[in-house]
């Protein structure tokens, strides 16, 4: 079944590539508006969050103090690899629909194309957190350990938007039940705040957040790429296989589900 | 999987296919709507197409005709893998490429050349073949350098041309066309079947929809008529053609039974010393039966009621047949042909036939003329007594109005 990604990859990218091409291409700024937005979110979270709400992010993992910035970006790109993969997802196969209608072809071929622009996304800003660190002098081997916890975390994201994108072609309120939730899900992650700021709270909530597996990848992220801690080796394989056994069942869920998407649209 | 009849290789084995679409008149697509009403009350199921049996041989090209909602589409979609029976099977030899819409996977933001790879690439062609035939695509559509713009700017034309350019250069083993031979101009219509022939000469299989009846019987090597879902019958296009065109005809008839082929006297005044008048004129068969239209090449006869106030000696009754465009095709009077009806009085019938029909298709005015004996005094003048048309069994069989009785013969 997996086998069809790989013979079916040309039409993977070839979706890519139209996503690519078309994302900013009536926009003067172009492809920097991938940058522009989540810094100038960046700023404005850093600002309220540090300055009014005084959040105290860690110590850094070299020791030279903190920086709430460097921690809410951390957060940022994990998350927003989750949330824009699953939002993205969602909506392919209804803009998809006409296309669907008139040519066979598998109907998650958009879908996987516009996660790997999304993918691509993420990826300029893991550069700029990058960036980030080495300006911070905040540099250890752990960082290698981010690689497999993102791609963990993309292939969780990416299993769960296959199903939400299927049963989101079928009943169009999903999309915005997805959306509340989302928000939800925002604050109950630890990219706002460190995860040491709910412990002694409330016990539901402090549960709810240690529950929540968008929080695994996200503490997974503090740790190797700001406190410079590596977590476990089995919290890792954990977390990239979690993340494979999602997207398994959510693609072979799709699969079965999608297989009269001709007529569902 | 090569499939077998009778020795002839199988592109498409059909084999009992039905597909039933539930009929969503009261759809709830929200889940809100579906927690406080319940699930939808049992929607009625609806056969879009039914125990349908075809055998679509490799390198023919073949037709599909019949009404709107008759089922074509539905069929061509299961062939294309877009839609699954729901039962029965379909087997298919190679790749299929459906033409359902032209130019359906365009994104109006890419040029001419990137929907190019894109298309190629949802129509499952390796990104090496694309490059291949990209040249030839462009070449073909006849769009030069606007094929850099964005297909957004491309006229609609223009799109429709690219579109067909790209699905016929995929080298499908199927091509599966849904009603889009008419694309284009006179020329591109021209460059549009010489392809799909040299398609055919090179082996692949052709399945084309469309409602041009003449020309699937000069583009296919087999038809078959679908109506409500059924297969009616399948094989030789002219055959088909004239069973299909047959119950189109009947059907209309039955409809309208009256379509301008009865016409009842109004009292309207009229040239003439009325001592004659004809009271109705109609279109009947050879038992009198009224009818709807006539066929051509079969008999049929023009039927008048007349009413005279006194004794009329052989009077001859006239009738012009005009052509619809205008032209007057023929006149035909008894006096002419040698028949003389003596003394006539009171109400009477007079049939004209018209033997063999030589009028081709098309609608036809008769006109009523009636002199004394000397052919010099007119008792009666209807115009425009009676119109009907003529249709055909054999769809378009000649240009003009009449067919000749003619023979060829090589010496």
């Amino acid at each position: 079944m997996l086998t069809d990604l790989y013979t079916r990859r040309a039409l993977i990218f070839a979706f890519a590539n139209r996503d690519f091409a078309t994302r900013y291409r009536s926009s003067i700024l172009g492809w920097s508006w991938s940058l522009i937005q989540p810094l100038a979110t960046l700023v404005i979270f850093a600002a309220v969050f540090s300055l009014v709400f005084r959040i105290k992010a860690p110590e850094l993992g070299n020791g030279g103090g903190s920086s709430y910035a460097a921690f809410l970006f951390t957060g940022l790109v994990t998350w927003n690899l989750f949330s824009g993969l699953l939002t993205l997802s969602m909506t392919q196969l209804k803009s998809s629909g006409e296309l669907l209608k008139k040519v066979q072809f598998p109907a998650w071929a958009p879908v996987l194309g516009a996660s790997i622009v999304q993918m691509i996304q993420v990826l300029l800003e893991l550069g700029v957190l990058v960036i980030m660190f080495l300006f911070l002098r905040n540099i250890s081997w752990t960082w290698s350990l981010a690689l497999p916890i993102l791609v963990g975390m993309a292939l969780f994201a990416q299993g769960v938007g296959l199903v939400l994108s299927i049963i989101n072609a079928r009943f169009g309120d999903v999309m915005y039940i997805v959306a509340v939730v989302l928000g939800a899900l925002y604050f109950l992650t630890p990219v706002l705040y460190p995860i040491s700021m709910v412990d002694g709270q409330n016990e539901l909530l402090s549960w709810v957040v240690k529950l929540n597996p968008v929080s695994w990848y996200v503490e997974g992220m503090h740790d190797a790429m700001y406190s410079l801690v590596a977590p476990p080796a089995l919290v890792v394989v954990g977390l990239l296989i979690g993340g494979f056994l999602t997207f398994w069942a959510g693609f072979a869920i799709f699969n079965r589900w999608s297989e009269d998407i001709g007529e569902m649209l | 999987m090569t499939i077998q009849r009778a020795g002839t290789s199988l592109a498409v084995d059909i084999q009992q296919v039905g597909k039933r679409f539930k009929r969503h008149t009261d759809r709830r697509n929200s889940i809100k709507e579906r927690l406080v009403r319940g699930r939808a009350r049992k929607p009625e199921d609806f056969w879009a197409v039914r125990d349908v049996s075809l055998q679509i041989p490799k390198g023919s090209v073949y037709g599909l005709i019949g009404h709107n909602g008759s089922g074509k589409s539905t069929l061509l979609k299961m062939i294309g893998g877009i839609y699954r029976p729901t039962e029965g099977s379909i087997a298919t030899d190679g790749r299929v490429a459906a033409l359902i819409e032209l130019g359906a996977g365009f994104h109006p933001d890419m040029t001419g050349r990137e929907n190019i790879n894109l298309n190629g690439s949802i129509l499952g062609l390796p990104r090496k073949d694309i490059q291949a035939v990209t040249e030839e695509i462009i070449e073909f559509s006849g769009l030069g350098d606007f094929i850099n713009d964005p297909v957004k700017h491309y006229s609609s034309g223009m799109y429709v041309r690219l579109g067909f350019s790209v699905a016929v250069h995929m080298k499908p083993d199927v091509l599966v066309v849904d009603e889009v031979l008419a694309v284009g101009d006179e020329e591109f219509q021209r460059k549009c079947f010489d392809h799909l022939y040299a398609l055919r000469r090179s082996g692949r299989t052709i399945i084309v929809v469309s409602h041009g009846l003449g020309q699937l019987e000069a583009l296919c090597d087999e038809i078959a008529w679908l109506e409500h879902g059924e297969l009616q019958t399948a094989g030789a296009p002219t055959e088909t053609i004239a069973a299909y065109l047959k119950r189109v005809n009947s059907d209309e008839a039955a409809r309208n039974p009256q379509i301008g082929a009865v016409r009842d006297d109004v009292g309207d005044p009229r040239a003439g010393d009325q001592s004659i008048r004809v009271r109705s004129a109609k279109i009947v068969d050879l038992d009198g039966q009224p009818m709807g239209h006539a066929e051509t090449g079969t008999t049929f006869q023009i039927s008048l009621e007349i009413t005279a106030r006194e004794s009329v000696l052989g009077p001859n009754v006239r009738i012009a047949l005009q052509h619809e465009s205008g032209p007057l095709v023929t006149m035909v009077s008894n006096h002419r042909v040698g028949t003389d009806f003596g003394i006539v009085e009171g109400e009477f019938t007079i049939d004209v036939a018209l033997v063999g029909n030589p009028l081709l298709p098309g609608r036809y005015r008769v006109h009523v003329d009636v002199f004394d004996f000397s052919g010099s005094k007119l008792l009666d003048s209807w115009n425009d007594a009676v119109e009907f048309p003529v249709r055909s069994q054999s769809g378009e069989i000649g240009q003009g109005f009449v067919q000749l009785p003619v023979e060829f013969r090589l010496s």
